[in-house]
């Protein structure tokens, strides 16, 4: 997700200017959110959190009030009016070994998290294209051949 | 002709249907993406940034079509991740053309020479494949030496074994339009049914966040690529969203004309945007706010976007609309304009020609410029509408 910041200079630069003048686009920089635990010390702070959460290209830890622990990637959110009737839909993460068909969800209402861990790998960070021209030089002055960025491995 | 005249028929009298019945917003394409995994990891791409076990999971052949009898549309679309990685695709697609859907396995074919004898060919079925240009480029844009061999192999494999072949190009910052053309020549040569192009979508989640094209670099690209076309080129888009991407139209975006079903339930608005997911298409209808999304609602997300999911019903929807759309696409398929444009072809012979960056060093010399001696001003085929 890019920062608050990033948004409001989008949106200063598209109200300055037409997009249909516009040359080259600027991507947007990441906000490093990987290890974050957010402070949910109020309800803009647990929704500002959620909303990160759900943009999020990693899994998360979300401990509820009773204690209970979920851990898994959050791929939706419905924020609506109150705490209560918000909720975050979550395909647990498998345990070690176990296979995985994403039918699973938890549904936790915002209101009954008491913490939020961004303790997964945040999977579209740390892989800028600089860096894989760079390394794309490197093998082939070592003579390698058909060099390309390998998917990562699943297992 | 681009398309199967059932295939053309059948959209024509879907559309038809939806407008009598004055449905003000019907799906024309479903994009079904079965998994997120893939065998290449594109730099422009913003699809397969997830966790394993999200990259691992698959929707399965009855979720598949349930979907597709769910949103109802004539067309199925299967982007992914890389669809041949999913063992149950040939039962996923085979169940879809027994519905009667025409089908769009998008691939990047590193797999299909293998797996072709597991499909049947079909006139509801084209295998698309990406390409994103001449092999230098396609190599480039896909982050894979050799990609593009495979993939011309596939192609050719597939061709020689009864199926229809459409391609798919998505151009990004740096595209040679002159590169681009004599692409559609080796692509048309190689025996494809038609060809689809589309600029890149700036996805934030893309490792590379240097290469988006502005609308105005896109419409001068794409008016070099498509003005002064070669007859024998065949396109697979609507021919006014590729007016569209000339700048010789302009349309607001329809998301809901697209509308994509994954592992996540269907994706609110469309399918390069994620805020949110309805468990069934009617809810999507009903729970998006459409009125945030498209270029003119200020959404920053939206105000580069010109791709195909996005515009391409647009075109379709206006064709329906007015008898202005209708004959303005009726001429477009009798008469095949070449859109002759001696500016476009100037534009063309001065592009600059610079590489995409320091990976590939695009050999200069051997790619001479088109060069088309044209004194035809703007088509008369395509003006005065
Ligand atoms: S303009 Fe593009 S990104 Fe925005 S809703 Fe339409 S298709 Fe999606």
């Amino acid at each position: 997700m890019a920062t608050d910041q990033q948004e409001h200079l989008k949106i200063e630069q598209l109200q300055h200017q037409s997009q249909d003048e516009i040359e080259v686009i600027a991507g947007r920089e990441r906000e490093n959110l990987e290890g974050w635990i957010p402070a949910l010390a109020s309800e803009a702070e647990v929704r500002d959190a959620l909303e990160k959460a759900f943009d999020y290209r990693g899994d998360v830890t979300i401990t509820r009030k009773d204690g209970s622990v979920v851990e898994g990637y959050l791929y939706d959110r419905h924020s609506a009016s109150t705490l209560e009737t918000s909720v975050v839909r979550i395909i647990p993460t498998p345990a070690k070994g176990a296979t995985t068909t994403a039918t699973q969800r938890v549904m936790v209402p915002y209101s009954e998290i008491a913490a939020l861990n961004f303790s997964g790998r945040d999977t579209a960070a740390g892989k800028t294209f600089e860096a894989w021209v760079k390394k794309y030089w490197e093998k082939k002055a070592a003579g390698e051949k058909n060099i390309q960025i390998e998917p990562e491995k699943l297992d | 002709m681009a398309v199967p005249v059932s295939q053309a028929f059948t959209v024509m009298s879907y559309v038809l249907k939806q407008k009598l019945k004055g449905r003000k917003r019907y799906p024309l394409v479903l994009m079904l993406e079965p998994l997120f995994r893939c065998n290449l990891a594109c730099a422009g791409c913003g699809k397969i940034q997830y966790p394993a076990h999200i990259l691992k999971a698959e929707l399965t052949p009855e979720q598949c079509w349930a979907a597709a009898e769910e949103c109802g549309t004539p067309m199925v679309s299967i982007p992914g991740g890389e669809p041949l990685l999913h063992p149950q695709m040939p039962e996923i697609v085979a169940g879809l053309v027994a519905r009667k859907k025409y089908v769009y396995m998008c691939t990047n074919a590193l797999l299909l020479k293998e797996k072709l004898h597991l499909f049947k060919p079909s006139k509801y079925l084209s295998f698309s494949v990406h390409l994103d240009g001449e092999k230098e480029h396609h190599d480039f844009g896909v982050c894979r030496e050799g990609g593009h061999d495979i993939a011309m192999e596939g192609i050719r494999a597939a061709v020689a074994a009864g199926f229809r072949v459409t391609t798919n190009t998505t151009l990004f910052d740096g595209a040679d339009p002159n590169s681009v053309r004599r692409h559609f020549d080796q692509i048309m040569e190689a025996g494809v049914e038609s060809m689809m192009l589309s600029p890149g979508y700036t996805y934030d989640k893309a490792p590379d966040q240097q290469h988006f094209l502005g609308k105005a670099k896109s419409r001068r690209m794409f008016r070099a690529i498509l003005s002064n076309r070669k007859k024998s080129w065949e396109f697979n888009t609507h021919p006014l969203f590729s007016e569209f991407l000339m700048g010789k139209q302009d349309f607001e975006c329809t998301p809901w004309g697209m509308p994509t079903y994954s592992i996540f339930g269907w994706q609110k608005p469309c399918y390069l945007l994620q805020d949110g997911y309805a468990d069934t298409f009617q809810e999507l209808l009903d729970a998006t706010e459409w009125e945030n999304y498209g270029a003119k609602s200020g959404n920053p997300r939206c105000a580069n976007c010109m791709v195909h999911s996005g515009h391409e019903a647009s075109a379709v929807d206006y064709n329906f609309s007015s008898l202005k759309g209708f004959i303005q696409t009726a001429k477009r398929y009798m008469f095949k304009p070449t859109y002759d444009d001696a500016d476009a072809m100037k534009l063309l012979n001065e592009w600059p020609k610079t590489s995409h960056g320091p990976l590939v060093q695009i050999d200069n010399a051997a790619s001479t410029n088109v060069v088309v001696k044209t004194t035809v001003q703007e088509s008369s085929a395509v003006s005065g509408d």
